[in-house]
């Protein structure tokens, strides 16, 4: 019994790796943070690039009202086959506390725009307030980097941390700062044995995201422990976010920056998301990595003019065209390898081989995303769709074999004696929300584990009372 | 009165359903294993035989499969 | 697992005619227009990391981009300093557009005045508009899409004289799915509003000059995309009268060629367009070759 209840919760557990956009990452911080972070013009403006379309549009409308606007005036902009939007939409701004509730004069619910996110709209919008802390005036640097310089140096200072992950060869360059994170995230544990870091189950699935999602969950990580490094949250993500909004192949000053933000920049150009040439060279170059940050999945494919490498044919095969020890590390974890090129690796997708996958905790979804997002552009362009649908599906039926059935533990309640018996204790078990079947012809139901205790009281103190 | 059992609820399509009668029919997993059959959909089991049945439906899928992709090696 | 992210261009064609009624009367309206809209471009510019922007100037002899600069002159993004605590594209955007706009207007009033009455160009400069767009659309990488609308804030007149010019941006821009949008400062404009109507955009005469920030974020700012969600203001009746080809004036009733379908006002016996000979109208006008047409 015990054993089984084991597998049960490995087996019902959420595999999935979330990762949070910015919005639901605001939302987790406490109201003054969040206030405080309103107070910079950086932070209203990423706020806004991801808000839902409509809601941009109220914002846009409401950006030059001084006074709260009446909510059924708000309601009436959009037509009324959209209500649903609408309120959906009202929700996210008030929880992001982009505006409150406020009564109208005359006792109308209105809305009023908070007005530290508002001035700060406006000053990004149309200008006025102080510059932004580290766009200090700097002499033309003598040696400039270009922009495909930056992107290489920060695809190979990022992969440095990939390929850490796979246990790769390479694995100097990372520091003992970046293990720490790693560990913290749940992307890496310890050993058991010999204490040193292994991948783990999220790990494979944060290996497959796209770079820009990777690095904005890597982030994520690294900001929670920020406090705990003497780091003040607020200065570090108004900074990752006056970063987000910097322009590529533009030197910036380190002028008039904290000792703190000193070392978070240090941080960042470890993983590369900046380029120093040196520690104290009082300039840096934010790379393709930082910009528009915040954005995550969204911007993926867009902003990264990475080549892709992939071709999937119908018979199941893939091609690499690659001659990354990483690349052709991360399709093993779901491909039989066949041969190696010295730029071609060739695998085949086999049912073993995906469930292999499906067993250390990779979704079909994620496979199947991968390969698209490193789909050769060859095969972008006779698409859509991009990958043969035939291996997209058969991926997709693996993962579902391993779920022909699904199991729950429960009690068995059965023969009632009367009809009126059985409904009030289904009833009862409905309302506490802890049924999972029940067939009144045969006045037979099964209640989940946990609940069993409750209805079980039920029941005694019912029969008593009946009896 | 009414009758009180502990055990796991398993929600399956009917195919597998008639798989698993099947098994417990035939006593293949070496006793029978099911408390009560609920309905198209649902089955109740003894709970200690869930890892064995996990691997023989496991089982069972490995024959079902063949190699789809020619190897070519 | 990534949805498609699409990109949208917006080309803003701005007249800067200085024949325009509401410019002659008073010249720094012209200032005010172009604050509004440069506010405008870059609340459009806002709203997503992968939206583009164009500008455009249609003036009396020319049409000529502000923004994005031609790409010799014109300031680089990484040489500028902010100010203030504007986000740097939008300064940028800003002073590309009033520096090329200002070379523009001295070297027009170098090359000495013209004509008092003179019409802006504007079917060329919404030709330009596709151009770019077209280039664009190509210059894409496969498996990205781009939704690409054209805006035009004017203060002229429209003028039958540029009417087959006219008529070929519209279907073109319908073929080529840009929605056509127009925002006139003055008066109506009968053939803008037919664009408009045959591309799917919107069409606004604004009551009140003051106001045009407001107008053109509250109305224009939506991409079409999202128009259908939000209550904007409804189609007014389109006036659907066109232009003879002989003497450029919007005709209810005229002659048509049989042969290529050119509009007169007058009956001609050689078609000037493709030099067909019609036989003279017999004595009764119905039972002849020429054909009335009627357009509402």
């Amino acid at each position: 019994m015990a054993e089984a209840s084991k597998v049960i919760k490995i087996t019902l557990q959420s595999k999935n790796l979330q990762c949070k956009n910015l919005h639901d990452y605001l939302k987790t911080l406490p109201t003054e943070i969040l206030d405080r972070l309103y107070n910079h013009p950086t932070t209203c403006l990423a706020v806004y690039r991801e808000l839902p379309e409509i809601a941009q549009h109220y914002v846009i409308r409401i950006l030059f009202v001084e006074q709260p606007v009446p909510q059924a005036v708000v309601a009436s902009w959009v037509s009324q086959a959209y209500s649903k939007e609408h309120n959906e939409v009202a929700q996210v701004l008030s929880s992001l506390r982009v505006w409150q509730e406020a009564a109208i004069p005359g006792g109308l619910p209105g809305w009023i725009m908070n007005s530290a996110f508002k001035r700060n709209m406006k000053i990004a919008l149309l200008g006025g307030g102080k510059p932004w802390s580290m766009s200090s005036q700097l002499e033309t640097d003598s040696k400039p980097r270009d922009i495909p310089y930056l992107d290489s140096y920060a695809m190979e200072r990022w992969e440095c941390v990939l390929h850490y992950m796979v246990g790769s060869q390479q694995q100097e360059g990372i520091s003992a700062d970046a293990v720490r994170i790693l560990l913290h995230a749940g992307l890496m544990k310890r050993d058991e044995d010999d204490g040193s870091p292994v991948i783990t189950r999220e790990g494979f699935q944060f290996l497959l995201l796209d770079t820009p999602s990777q690095v904005w969950y890597f982030i994520l990580q690294y900001l929670d422990t920020v406090e705990s490094r003497g780091l003040d949250l607020v200065d570090c993500l108004t900074f990752l976010f006056q970063l987000s909004f910097s322009t590529m192949g533009k030197d910036y000053s380190t002028e008039g920056m904290s000792d703190g933000l000193l070392v978070f920049l240090q941080h960042l150009r470890e993983f590369g998301l900046v380029y120093q040439r040196k520690r104290k060279a009082g300039r840096f170059y934010p790379t393709r990595l930082a910009l528009n940050i915040a954005s995550g999945q969204s911007r993926s494919q867009l902003d990264m003019n990475r080549e892709g490498y992939i071709v999937v044919e119908t018979n199941y095969r893939v091609y690499a065209y690659t001659d990354s020890n990483l690349q052709v590390a991360l399709l093993g974890l779901f491909c039989e390898l066949m041969y190696r090129f010295p730029n071609l690796a060739v695998g085949i997708l086999t049912r073993d081989s995906v469930r292999q996958a499906l067993k250390s905790g990779i979704t079909a979804e994620q496979i199947v995303g991968f390969l698209r997002l490193h789909a050769h552009h060859r095969m972008v362009a006779v698409g859509p769709p991009v990958l043969p649908p035939t291996v997209v599906d058969q991926i997709k039926l693996w993962e579902n074999e391993r779920n022909r059935f699904t199991f729950s533990e429960g009690i068995l309640y059965s023969q009632f004696l009367s009809q009126a018996d059985f409904e009030v204790l289904r009833d009862h078990a409905q309302d506490l929300g802890v049924l999972t079947w029940q067939n009144p012809q045969r006045r037979t139901m099964v209640v989940t584990r946990s609940g069993h205790e409750e209805v079980k009281r039920f029941w005694k103190r019912y029969s008593k009372g009946a009896g | 009165m009414v009758n009180v059992m502990k055990g796991i609820l398993i929600e399956c399509d009917q195919a597998m359903k008639q798989f698993l009668l099947h098994l417990d029919e035939t006593v293949a997993l070496g006793r029978k294993f099911i408390i009560q059959d609920l309905d198209e959909r649902h089955l109740f089991i003894s709970a200690d035989i869930l890892e064995t049945l996990q691997a023989r439906v496991d089982d069972l899928m490995d024959q079902i499969s063949f190699p789809l992709a020619d190897r070519g090696l | 697992m990534n949805e498609e992210v699409e990109a949208s261009l917006l080309v803003i064609v701005l007249d800067t005619n200085p024949g325009q009624r509401l410019v002659r009367e008073r010249t720094h309206i012209l200032t005010q227009c172009l604050e509004s809209v440069i506010a405008f471009a870059n609340s459009h510019l806002m709203l997503k990391s992968t939206n583009k922007l164009a500008v455009l100037a249609c003036h009396t002899r020319s049409t000529e981009f502000l923004f994005p600069p031609p790409s010799a002159c014109g300031t680089q993004v990484a040489m500028l300093r902010q100010q203030d605590g504007q986000y740097e594209l939008f300064t940028h955007v800003e002073k590309t557009i009033r520096q090329n706009l200002q070379q523009l207007v001295i070297r027009d009033a170098r090359s000495g005045p013209i004509g008092s009455v003179c019409e802006s160009l504007l079917a060329g400069a919404l030709a330009m508009a596709l151009c770019y767009i077209h280039r664009l659309e190509q210059e894409l990488s496969a498996g990205r899409k781009m939704n690409s609308r054209i805006l035009v804030v004017t203060g002229s007149a429209d003028s039958a004289s540029q009417y087959m010019s006219y008529m070929n941006v519209f279907f073109t821009a319908q073929k080529q799915n840009v929605t056509l949008d127009v925002c006139s400062l003055d008066r109506d404009m009968g053939l803008l509003q037919q664009g408009c109507d045959i591309t799917g955009g919107l069409y606004l005469r604004i009551p009140q000059l003051q106001g045009l920030l407001q107008y053109l974020l509250w109305v224009f700012l939506p991409e079409p995309t999202i128009r259908k969600q939000l209550v904007l203001p409804p189609p007014v009746k389109v006036d659907y009268r066109a232009a003879c080809f002989c003497h450029r004036e919007l005709i209810d009733i005229g002659y048509v060629c049989s042969v290529c379908l050119s509009i007169f006002c007058k009956f001609s016996p050689i078609c000037t367009t493709c030099h067909t000979v019609f036989k003279t109208p017999g004595p009764l006008p119905t039972k002849s070759k020429k054909k009335k047409i009627k357009l509402s």
